[in-house]
């Protein structure tokens, strides 16, 4: 039988369908059904400035808002032929890694839900709280930060500001090992997540897997080791592991945080001096950047006009993910309730997903594509 | 007799549906958020129960893209009465940065179900959507209760 779960459901924040098929409990395919979510948002910044596509670009995504800006300002600064200041480098670096700590806890308190261990669900979401702290007293917004422009970031911060973002690591680093041995070391959470959704090595290259959920089967890349910020400023080394499973995803994104606690403690400790914006004169040409977004690799690829945004294009790193999740990971999940959690394990972000739409000229009907049938 | 005692007990005990009919996510984590110790949702009477068949309040986020045209009709007519729409953000309002030219967007809300409150904001603090929720909540439960008594009597 066809088990619908969505678009509307406890467990899902974000409207998407999934399409189980099943015998008994086990579950033998799974499809996914987008299209809730498209909004056509690459077509409203063709012939726009930077400055109308940069806060639309931002709300793309409302989880990984910052990254999606942060590639923006690079790609055009790439096109441009400008480099942001070393300290706006610096700025953007403890937001970046200060975002992915908010994300990485949030998508592991949706996935602890989904397995119904409250505990640990409140732990982490206080935890995140924390990290939603810093970044407010650092950019003065909470979720849409509006912290990049082109060619640098908009505001400084100064020595108290990373005083008290240091204190506030100090209290996600003090609950965090507690709340992390206690997903490690309990025999139930293990037996729950252990070799369940299993995606081999193999399968995750073939499907083009990304972020920590790549980096939980086996592929050892990070975008941040070829950022020339990264790569030439900061100690840096992905974090990867083998197994695949649900467990293997939820550790990784959670041995990220205290990477991530790592660069912004290295970041505030040697933040340079100087101006934190230059101004920008924007050129005409074609550029693409990738970064390490939460979820993995965003890509922007971007044709200017002089000021213009002639055409853009961007793949979110979700696309990938959520595929790999429906193709390789929920085939042959044992119940339902663990379809949910291995769904909850891949950190699906819909509003990232959903920009291509295609329309039949002849007959005028609309539809959205997935990943494999554009490709 | 039923009702009126409902309504009642209904003041105190909200449960609520969050719909995102294609918003950008922002609206959606900042409720997740007031799940969270710091806000601490279920203390003042609020269960974030996400099924519209048991809902009192339905928190509507998002620019209402095509998909959702039909779905949000059928999905407030799915709530049991008395029921509230509270919509959160500016894109069920206006649309947003996405109500523009070339957007794919069918704001306001308020053209497919009656909306009785509207939080602004891109998106609102966890505070002000909890604040709006508690503000006018109990009172239009309790003012649609008693007119829908009216009517079965």
């Amino acid at each position: 039988m066809i088990l619908p779960i969505g678009p509307i459901h406890p467990y899902l924040k974000e409207p998407l369908r999934l399409k189980l098929q099943t015998e008994g409990e086990k579950v033998v395919k799974a499809e996914i059904d987008y299209g809730y979510v498209h909004r056509g948002i690459e077509k409203i910044m063709e012939g726009k400035n930077w400055q109308k596509g940069i806060y639309l670009s931002e709300r793309i995504c409302g989880i990984c808002s910052y990254e999606h800006t942060q590639t923006f300002a690079e790609v055009i600064e790439l096109i441009s032929g400008v480099t942001a200041p070393m300290r706006a480098q610096y700025l953007r670096v403890i937001t970046n890694e200060l975002d992915r700590i908010q994300s990485h806890l949030l998508a592991n308190s949706t996935f602890f839900k989904s397995m119904d261990h409250e505990t640990l669900f409140m732990n982490t979401l206080a935890l995140r709280e924390y990290a939603m702290e810093a970044l407010e007293l650092l950019t003065g917004n909470r979720v849409n930060l509006g912290w990049n422009v082109v060619g640098g970031v908009r505001m400084d911060a100064e020595k108290k500001h990373f005083d008290a973002i240091l204190r506030k690591l100090d209290k996600i680093e003090e609950g965090f090992y507690r709340h992390k041995a206690l997903f490690e070391e309990a025999p139930v959470v293990g037996l729950r997540c252990k070799g369940v959704g299993i995606m081999t090595h193999e399968e995750a290259v073939k499907g083009h897997a990304v972020g920590p959920i790549g980096r939980a089967s086996g592929i050892k890349h990070d975008c941040r080791q070829d950022h020339p910020t990264y790569r030439d400023e900061f100690e840096f080394k992905p974090i990867w592991r083998k197994e695949g499973d649900n467990y293997a995803r939820t550790m990784n994104r959670l041995n990220e945080v205290p990477q991530s606690i790592y660069l912004i403690r290295q970041a505030i400790a040697n933040i340079p001096d100087g101006p934190v914006r230059v101004p920008v004169e924007v050129g005409s040409g074609f550029g693409e950047w990738r970064n390490e977004a939460p979820r993995g690799e965003v890509t922007y690829m971007m044709e200017t006009n002089g000021n213009l945004i002639k055409h853009i294009s961007i793949r979110t790193p979700s696309i990938m993910n959520i595929d790999t999740c429906a193709r390789y990971m929920l085939n042959g999940v044992a119940t339902v309730s663990d379809a949910l959690t291995t769904y909850a394990s891949c950190d699906p972000c819909i509003a990232c997903t959903e920009r291509v739409s295609i329309t039949d000229a002849a007959t005028g009907r609309r539809e959205i594509k997935d990943f494999y049938e554009v490709i | 007799m039923f009702n009126s005692l409902k309504d009642i007990v209904r003041k105190s005990s909200i449960h609520v549906c969050l719909v995102n009919c294609g918003g950008c996510n922002g609206c959606d984590i900042e409720v997740v958020a007031l799940l969270s110790p710091k806000y601490d949702l279920e203390q003042y009477g609020i269960y974030f129960h996400n099924n519209p068949r048991e809902a009192d309040v339905i928190l509507v986020t998002g620019p209402v893209t095509d998909q959702w045209v039909d779905n949000l009709r059928r999905i407030y007519a799915k709530a049991p009465e008395p029921k509230i729409v509270v919509t959160l953000g500016a894109c069920p309002q206006t649309g947003g940065v996405f109500g523009q030219e070339g957007g794919r967007v069918n704001a306001p809300v308020s053209d497919f179900i009656p909306v009785d409150a509207a939080v602004p904001g891109c998106p609102p603090r966890p505070d002000e959507i909890l604040a709006a929720v508690l503000a006018v909540v109990p009172g239009a439960i309790a003012a649609k209760g008693r007119a829908q008594d009216k009517g079965e009597d």
